[in-house]
């Protein structure tokens, strides 16, 4: 009976001197102080930088409350220009000659007396984009053979970043083949993985319609961004979007930009 | 060799003999008379005429009067028909006598009582000695609620066989030889099974051997050639018999009689904590014999894996996994061999249950770690599970039914020199089966992600319908068959061939009904086949060489299979009124092969030495395929190594309280052209009879993973992956152990605490990027590597003997890893638990048994998403991304949970246990136990889903044995 008492005092012991050792709790407060950024710099345009507070989960607004009253400077590597908050959170320069291709800009400011920095490049401007077919007229899929639409060319010699953004600009959307898989959204973008020319197919064209076609020449950090979009990825691995915000959230990124329409009948 | 034979019964010298006697005498005497007269009467009446030792409660069996005419009936037949009409039980021990119980609990009490009469003899006869200690006469009793205990002494000569007499009952001579050294076999005598693990010791000295798994044991030293062995075993009543010159010579086969249904103990015990099977030389083994399982309460089926998950250090929280999760270990760092070949799909139905049917099981032992040089080839513990042997006696069927399953063994004898012995498991689709198939087949998430991998990565299974929401019961099902066939060339050359299969089988495939804004009418055939299995076979050829070496050589193969098939064909309607036919499909296919041969080699040269040295070789091929549309080929991996190496390892005991086991392992990897070494060393130290201290540390590498392809949309795949010299490297691990045990004749406490490093970890993860025209779509293959280490503390206290057995265990560790992907700090792995408490109750009362298992643990790690932001992306959407935590900052609620079950055995007149009616049932008190989190956001607003583990769910057990 005694050596039961006794192992039931040292059983004691251990478990309240290893609950005396256990629990620390990692703080997460500080990731959610984050700034969100989003910033497009595009060559010949006015500088816009847009700062967005953080949602909780439950919250339902489509954007999170604007982050107002900061003082932002973005420098070219020559010179530094502070941004003037022309709307709630939305932070602007309107000098257009400031933002030139090549050049390399920073964002700077501090955020709860973080500081917080992102840098990114003006791309090229894109050249030689063509559509082969201004206008396809497609009768509908009726077998399971995947159909080419149309092909969209550009110069690449460099091997450089470019999206394809495909926005259907009609009201109704008519679907061109019962296939399963390949229905997209009615924008949708895609990583042309830095060739020079990209096909649409029956296989991943969903809708009958009238197209605007954008060619986005663009840096890695927006590839990264749009790879990693949850919708593109079967992993369930939870893992935080990529950012080339240092102690922010978002993207503050470049971009160049050129037009065609494609319609499909 | 009929001479040979003769003289090998002979030595097959043991009490059984006794109740062999008496149970011949049941068999050959008839009763021809008319009776009328109290029962204890007619006992009296037949003890003496038959010379029968019968115990019983004469005052209680007085109030019974037996008006009974037996026309010529055997005495077995008198007995059954006796005590059936009372409602009694009798039961032949070891030693011949004959129990006749009101209550099966009666049995220990009417044969401690027996003991503590004092023999008188009667009458000696001239041909036995005086000590024959079965030769006694109760006094008469006065009171009469003592026990009455009636012989009748006089053996005639040459009535009965005196084999019994002679060998139990040799005269006390001076010794011929001094320092002898004994070997031999124990074995189960109704089955012939070999019986591992049993203690041989010899009386009044220290000398305490056990045997090996094939029921072999060699002592040596034994002071003289006339000393008295006795022979104990869980769940067998113990035995004794004295040495003589002649048994010196051959090997002595010793037949345990299987102990009375009462008399069980608590069903798993750790080899050194044991009752019977103490052995203070072995450091973290656990040993389970399958047949007490149906005293824990199960979800459908005895789960060998299961049982070992309420042991401290054993992870029992893993709902979705059978595999163990020892010490901070994951299931693929558990090598689970299985008659000498590696099982790599350990579980069924998402590792609800584990892949073993425990009837085709003889035992399992579990190394938690730190391991001898024997094993190797994993970073964490190994399982070894020994299949049983046919009965070489008799035919014995049976049949396991409940909710889940059916279970059919049958074993029979071929001829003398061989026996066979067939297990058959299915399961089938009842609500039983739904309730835990669809508890592991949740819907899935449309966007967002899911927060973290399941602990355990169990088979995700299929979503319920395809895309466009409809419900479908998948056609599913598991099976397992075994196959052990059993040879005895001679009695020192044995042939074993094991054949095992399992798999599961799941059929999604279902018709599926376009939508009309899809198409005017018409419909889709969707093929989805998944199955998954293992497949193993081995050819062991036993040989003992002479009386201090003996071998195992092992031919084996292992090839584990999980592929899915998945497809739409169909001819559909447009709007347009066109008809499309639709054909498209998807085969991942993975498969292993595991073709091996090893040799293992003991070399007992004393009872302080003993060498174990042994080598293997094995080819391993593993094929991955990936095959959309027939022919784009998304991953396509064939990749095979061979792997080579010998062990040594040596067991020394300087003095009878210390023993030390250096080892060391060599293994050549082929495909890094490396030599690997293994030192390993434990070693334990017997302060007292009652405190033992223990230690064991070593390295270890593991050249095989299992990586999880996490899928949300299809569910996960697992798939075993080969290291490498570019991606996947070798794994490595350091353990440092050390425990102190005290154990009395009741109680146990154990403490045991470890460290361990580990090295070359890996993590995989898969992105399939969209087909551009013309091309092949791709996929990327990301191996993350990274280093972890676990450390953690263990307190086992267990009562193991009387009517109220059981165990706490407490368990406190902590595992983390570090990869950098999810940065530069140490996380809490995904199988990090702090603390782990397990109480495990058993109680027995007559022919019942209770159980109350309680298990409480701290939640699981997970990551979650903290906030959520929204930007626009560069193309005009926009997107609302999760702002997560750190990797596995967060915890899951604790884990807690209450199972009760009770059986109640159907006995035999004869008290034979031929069956068993039992009910479980699994989380009493419904706690939600949460499995892990899903998240989506729908309307800008994260939603968060627990997916959770069963609730309450109760089960019903029948088991029916025949002889």
């Amino acid at each position: 009976m005694e050596i039961k008492k006794k192992s039931i005092t040292i059983f004691l012991f251990g478990v309240i001197g290893t609950l005396l050792i256990a629990c620390n709790k990692e703080s997460q407060t500080s990731i959610n102080k984050l700034p969100v950024v989003e910033a497009y710099l595009i060559s010949g345009k006015q500088l816009s930088v847009k700062l967005y507070y953080q949602k909780s989960l439950s919250d339902t607004t489509q954007y999170g409350s604007p982050i107002i009253g900061q003082e932002l400077y973005v420098s070219d590597g020559d010179k530094t220009i502070e941004l003037t908050e022309t709307k709630k959170g939305t932070y602007t320069f309107s000098d257009t000659s400031f933002l030139v291709v090549g050049k390399t800009y920073t964002l700077k400011f501090n955020y709860n007396l973080v500081s917080v920095t992102a840098k990114t490049v003006i791309p090229p401007k894109n050249q030689n984009f063509s559509s082969k077919y201004v206008t396809v007229n497609y009768p509908g899929a009726t077998t399971d053979k995947i159909d080419t639409l149309n092909k969209f060319t550009w110069s690449n010699p460099d091997s450089l970043n470019h999206v394809l953004v495909f926005i259907n600009i009609n009201g109704t959307y008519t679907p061109i083949s019962t296939k399963m898989s390949g229905f997209r959204e009615r924008i949708y973008q895609v990583d042309t993985k830095r060739k020079s020319n990209y096909y649409i197919t029956t296989s991943d064209f969903s809708y009958y319609g009238q197209y605007k076609v954008i060619l986005m020449s663009v840096n890695q950090e927006y590839i990264d961004l749009v790879n990693s979009d949850a919708s593109n990825s079967n992993t369930e691995k939870l893992l935080n979007m990529p950012t080339n915000v240092v102690n922010g959230l978002g993207i503050f990124t470049a971009i160049q930009t050129d037009t065609l329409n494609f319609n499909l009948y | 060799m009929r001479k040979l034979l003769t003289l090998f019964l002979l030595i097959c010298l043991t009490s059984l003999v006794n109740a062999q006697t008496t149970q011949y005498k049941l068999k050959k005497y008839n009763l021809d008379k008319f009776v009328a007269r109290p029962l204890d009467d007619l006992l009296d009446t037949l003890s003496v005429n038959y010379k029968l030792k019968i115990v019983f409660e004469r005052d209680s069996l007085h109030q019974f009067d037996v008006v009974d005419h037996f026309f010529n009936e055997p005495l077995n037949k008198v007995f059954d028909l006796v005590c059936s009409k009372f409602n009694l039980h009798y039961w032949i021990d070891y030693k011949g006598t004959i129990y006749i119980l009101q209550k099966v609990d009666d049995m220990a009490r009417l044969s401690s009582l027996e003991k503590t009469l004092k023999p008188i003899t009667v009458q000696k006869p001239d041909s036995l000695p005086s000590t024959f200690s079965s030769q006694h006469r109760a006094e008469p009793m006065a009171n009469a609620k003592q026990l009455n205990n009636v012989v009748q002494p006089a053996l005639t000569k040459g009535t009965e066989k005196p084999l019994t007499q002679k060998l139990n009952q040799l005269p006390v001579n001076k010794p011929i030889n001094l320092l002898v050294t004994i070997n031999g076999k124990i074995i189960d005598q109704s089955s012939g099974m070999p019986l591992p693990s049993a203690t041989i010791k010899i009386r009044n000295t220290d000398i305490i051997a056990t045997t090996n798994t094939d029921g072999d044991f060699t002592v040596f030293k034994v002071p003289a050639d006339t000393c008295t062995v006795e022979i104990s075993y869980s769940g067998y009543q113990s035995d004794q018999f004295k040495l003589t010159t002649e048994k010196l010579s051959n090997p002595i086969v010793v037949e345990l009689l299987p102990a009375f249904n009462t008399l069980n103990e608590v069903s798993i015990i750790g080899q050194k904590r044991g009752v019977m099977n103490t052995d203070v030389k072995k450091v973290g083994v656990l040993q389970l014999t399958p047949a007490n399982l149906d005293k824990l309460p199960s979800l459908g089926e005895k789960d060998i894996l299961r049982a070992f998950q309420l042991m401290p250090g054993v992870g029992a929280t893993n709902e979705s996994s059978s595999g163990a999760y020892v010490r901070g270990g994951t299931p693929d760092q558990n090598l689970v061999v299985f008659d000498g070949f590696t099982v790599y799909q350990v579980d069924h139905l998402y590792g609800f249950f584990s892949a073993f049917n425990s009837n085709a099981i003889k035992d399992v032992q579990l190394y938690m770690g730190g391991f001898s040089s024997k094993y190797g080839g994993r970073l964490s513990s190994v399982t070894e599970i020994n299949g049983k042997d046919g009965n070489r006696n008799s035919a014995g069927f049976g049949v396991d039914l409940s909710l889940l399953s059916v279970n059919l063994f049958a074993e029979t004898p071929i001829n003398k020199k061989s026996s066979v012995l067939f297990t058959f498991r299915r399961s089938y689709q009842g609500p039983l089966y739904d309730k835990i198939f669809s508890q592991f087949n949740t819907s899935t998430p449309q966007g967002g992600g899911q927060g973290g991998p399941p602990p355990g990565g169990g088979q995700g299974g299929p979503p319920p319908g395809g895309g466009f929401g409809e419900q479908t019961t998948p056609a599913s099902h598991f099976y397992d068959a075994d196959l052990r066939y059993n040879y005895h060339l001679d009695k020192n050359n044995i042939f074993t061939w094991s054949l095992y299969i399992g798999a599961d089988k799941t059929d999604n495939s279902r018709t599926l009904d376009l939508p009309s804004f899809i198409s005017s009418s018409g419909s889709i055939n969707i093929t989805d086949i998944t199955e998954y299995g293992n497949l193993g076979s081995s050819v062991k050829w036993f040989r003992q060489w002479n009386q201090k070496v003996h071998s195992n050589t092992y031919i084996t193969y292992s090839s584990y299979f999980n592929n899915r098939n998945r497809g739409s064909s169909g001819l559909t309607t447009d709007v347009n009124n066109k008809s499309v036919t639709v054909n498209n499909n998807s085969i991942e296919d993975n498969n292993l092969k595991d073709f091996g041969i090893k040799s293992d080699w003991e070399w007992q040269t004393s009872n302080d030495v003993k060498l174990n040295f042994g080598g293997f070789s094995n080819f391993q091929k593993i094929n991955y395929d990936y095959i959309q549309n027939d022919t784009t080929k998304l991953i396509t991996q064939h990749t095979n190594a061979l792997l080579g190496g010998t062990y040594a390892d040596l067991e020394y005991s300087p003095n009878s309280k210390l023993h030390l086991q250096p080892g060391i392992r060599t293994t050549f990897y082929q495909p890094l052209g490396k030599l690997y070494f293994e030192p390993r060393f434990s070693a334990s130290y017997q302060f007292s009879d009652r405190i033992t201290f223990k230690l064991a540390t070593g390295q270890f590498y593991q050249f095989i993973n299992e990586v999880t392809r996490q899928d949300i949309l299809n569910g996960n795949r697992n798939f075993w992956v080969l290291s490498n010299n570019n991606n996947i490297p070798v794994g490595q691990s350091r353990h440092y152990m050390g425990g102190i045990s005290y154990e009395t004749d009741q109680f146990l406490v154990d403490f045991e605490g470890y460290y361990k490093t580990l090295d070359g970890l890996t993590q995989f993860s898969i992105t399939q990027s969209r087909p551009s025209p013309g091309e092949s779509p791709t996929v990327e293959q990301n191996f993350y590597t990274g280093v972890g280490e676990a450390e953690g503390f263990e307190i086992l206290v267990q009562k193991k003997l009387g009517r109220y057995t059981g165990w706490i265990g407490y368990t406190l560790a902590n595992v983390q890893n570090k990869f950098q992907i999810y940065g530069n700090n140490y996380y809490p792995a995904d199988q990090d638990v702090r603390h782990e408490f397990k109480s495990i109750n058993l109680y027995h009362l007559n022919r019942w048994n209770f159980s109350a298992v309680f298990i409480f643990s701290t939640g699981h790690p997970y990551t979650a998403p903290l906030t959520t932001y929204t930007i626009n992306s560069g193309d005009g959407n926009v997107s609302t991304y999760f702002n997560v935590s750190s990797k596995n900052a967060q915890r899951l609620p604790d884990y807690n949970r209450l199972d009760l079950s009770a059986s109640y055995d159907l006995l035999k007149i004869s008290g034979n246990k031929v069956g068993t009616i039992g009910i479980s049932l699994f989380n009493v008190y419904n706690h939600t136990n949460i499995w892990y989190k899903e998240y989506q956001i729908h309307n800008n607003q994260a939603i968060t889903t627990d997916v959770t583990y069963l609730g309450f769910t109760p089960n019903l057990t029948f088991s029916l044995r025949w002889k």
